[in-house]
């Protein structure tokens, strides 16, 4: 709901409640009104028949004076003070057929040593009449309030409404890793000065939390490397001393846990890069030589595991990629299907416009297969690599808006990149 | 030959100048930018070792000023950024090649051997290693007059080993050296085993004694005192 429709509901639900209270004060006070000036106006005519008898003036028993038939002129026998009464009566309504409600004035005067009893009664105006004027009026001031309501709303959600929307649509463009925070923009009203100004802060602390962390990671990358380079250093100088065979297993050992280190450390590097899309590129690049080429670096590796390569490439297909990021992502792949491959095995690679496909065989999969794009995560848990191979590529296909499926059956693990090939001229 | 190493990190610098000094280089070592530039400028060096990242200033600064002054200096970076935009802004500046840290003290003599050769050679030079002479121009290798049929990886490992006689080579150094980051996930190191077992044949085949010692069976020594039973 919108935050118009929301106001707009409340504002009439509360005015439909004060209007209709609003509604039942007018109508007993206009009633009480026309009633006290109907009282005043009977007694008026009861003083006015006093003075005429006082005069000598004789009345009918049932007099009409001004085509007034409710008046009542009756001398008495006994003698009775004066005294006026006003009540409400019930009177039968010949035009409604039922009974109104009627105000009535009665009243005895000693005129002459004569004690007349005198009394008149009558409604000005009906009480249905008056409920209906007061709900007509009522419904007239709804009806504008609705109207001025709608006006409200179209200026509240119109101009002044308008930074709050500006705000609210810089936010969702919002771009961290485009390193521009959110200036505030002036506005002279304070709440949404308030949102601006924490909006500002808000994105330029983002934007120094991004950067900071960014910067550690490349940092920690290089930092560690000098050490690392240290270690190995020393290793080497320590087998040109005398080392027997168990010493020198230890430091081949070492030797090789650094590698791995320092390659965890590129791979780490690498990931942080991509994702803080370091490699943006208009280059474009013939995949199909890269698939080519690293099928020749990698011919020794197929020969010495007895690997059968079955391919279909087709020629030229362009992608719009950086030329680092396809070498790194294929060469990861192809080494993932030589070093989880099978003695005698075989690996089947067919690259077209639309898709690149390399599928091999291998010990069959015990985990889900999606879980392995996932960091760390590997098909045997005690197996010397880092486990960032397939993340890497994932991450790659991702950035540069391709897709990956890795389906498995039995002995056959198959990797699918779906392809967005550049039409060149 | 006279080589200069720039590097600031007191441990790294130990290692680079215990290993070359073994083989008989005049090493000299500058912490710092303002050291360097005064050597530079005082003294003529065949190599110079630069890293990217030194006190006082950038290497990248010391590579301009050395090739505006001695041209025929050879330079090799050493940095610990493995990033691609670096290694070409460097080979940009004329350095002669470029070696991300961590790198194998080994693979740094290959590399100083190979350009000091370039550089100061033409490379037209002829290794000679007792009865075998290479021909890195022609990548030709022979024992004394017989010429050995070698293939490329075999030829570059000769090569290597040649670059680092009397050094123990571990298999991992040997298969990074030959294969660079395409081995550096394998665990399987056994075709460095069948490389050397091939060479081996191929030179003792040739004539040429059996100089491939096997430390082991973990790594190798090109031990050029070793004679043929």
């Amino acid at each position: 709901m919108k935050l118009f429709t929301k106001f707009l509901l409340i504002y009439l639900a509360v005015s439909v409640v004060v209007l209709g209270i609003g509604g039942i004060i007018s109508y007993h006070i206009i009633k009480d009104e026309i009633d006290k000036e109907l009282k005043f106006e009977f007694l008026d005519r009861i003083d006015r028949v006093t003075y005429l008898l006082e005069q000598g003036k004789t009345f009918a028993k049932f007099r009409e004076i001004d085509q007034d038939e409710n008046l009542v002129i009756v001398p008495l026998d006994t003698f009775k003070e004066n005294n006026t009464q006003v009540s409400d009566t019930l009177i039968w309504d010949d035009r409604f057929e039922r009974e109104e409600k009627n105000v009535k004035v009665s009243a005895f005067r000693n005129i002459n040593d004569t004690t007349y009893f005198i009394s008149t009664y009558g409604n000005m105006i009906e009480s249905d009449d008056v409920r209906e004027a007061v709900i007509s009026i009522l419904l007239w001031i709804l009806g504008l309030q609705v109207l001025g309501a709608a006006g409200i709303g179209f200026v509240v959600s119109g101009p002044l409404f308008k930074p709050f929307r500006k705000t609210l649509k810089r936010i969702q463009n919002f771009q961290i890793n485009e390193k521009q925070y959110l200036k505030a923009e002036p506005t002279n009203v304070k709440e949404f000065r308030d949102l601006n100004i924490f909006v500002e802060e808000m994105t330029k602390k983002a934007v120094s939390d991004f950067n900071n962390l960014k910067e550690f990671a490349e940092n920690a990358s290089h930092e560690l490397q000098t050490p690392v380079a240290i270690a190995k250093g020393k290793l080497e100088l320590l087998t040109e001393t005398n080392l027997n065979e168990q010493q020198y297993s230890y430091v081949e050992k070492l030797e090789t846990t650094l590698n791995k280190l320092s390659r965890l450390n590129d791979s780490l590097a690498l990931l942080t890069k991509i994702e803080n899309h370091e490699f943006s590129t208009n280059e474009t690049v013939n995949i199909s030589k890269i698939v080519k080429d690293g099928i020749d670096a990698f011919q020794e590796l197929l020969s010495l595991n007895n690997l059968q390569l079955v391919t279909d490439i087709s020629d030229s297909t362009i992608l719009k990629i950086h030329p680092s990021l396809a070498e790194i992502m294929w060469s990861n792949l192809f080494r993932n299907a030589i070093t989880h491959n099978i003695q005698n095995g075989e690996i089947n690679i067919s690259l077209n416009t639309d898709y690149l496909e390399i599928s091999n065989t291998g010990k069959e999969l015990t985990t889900d297969p999606s879980v392995l794009f996932e960091r760390f995560k590997k098909g045997e848990q005690n197996s010397e690599s880092i486990g960032l191979g397939l993340s890497i590529v994932k991450r790659i296909v991702d950035q540069n808006e391709m897709l990956i499926s890795y389906t498995s059956e039995k002995n056959r693990h198959t990797i699918r990149i779906s392809l967005k090939s550049v039409k060149t001229d | 030959m006279k080589i200069l190493i720039i590097e600031d990190n007191q441990d790294l610098l130990e290692n680079i100048l215990t290993y070359l000094k073994r083989g008989g280089y005049r090493c000299e070592a500058a912490p710092d930018y303002d050291t360097a530039f005064n050597k530079i400028m005082s003294f003529t060096y065949d190599i110079a070792l630069i890293d990217l990242m030194i006190p006082g200033g950038s290497g990248l600064q010391v590579l301009r000023e050395l090739k505006s002054a001695r041209p025929q200096t050879g330079t090799i970076i050493i940095s610990a950024k493995n990033s691609l935009d670096d290694k070409v802004t460097g080979l940009e500046y004329g350095a002669d090649d470029y070696l991300t840290k961590p790198f194998q003290l080994a693979e740094l003599h290959a590399r100083i051997k190979a350009v000091y050769r370039r550089n100061n050679l033409n490379g037209n030079d002829v290794v000679q290693v007792n009865e075998i002479s290479i021909h890195t121009k022609k990548m030709e290798t022979k024992v004394n007059d017989t010429v050995v049929d070698l293939t490329p990886k075999e030829y570059d490992l000769l090569l290597y080993f040649s670059s680092n006689k009397n050094h123990v080579l571990s298999k991992q150094t040997i298969a990074e050296h030959l294969w660079g980051d395409y081995v550096g996930h394998l665990d399987n190191l056994d075709f460095v085993y069948q490389h050397i077992k091939n060479l081996r044949k191929k030179l003792i085949q040739a004539g040429a004694n059996d100089y491939i010692e096997s430390i082991y069976s973990i790594g190798y020594k090109f031990n050029v005192n070793r004679r043929s039973p």
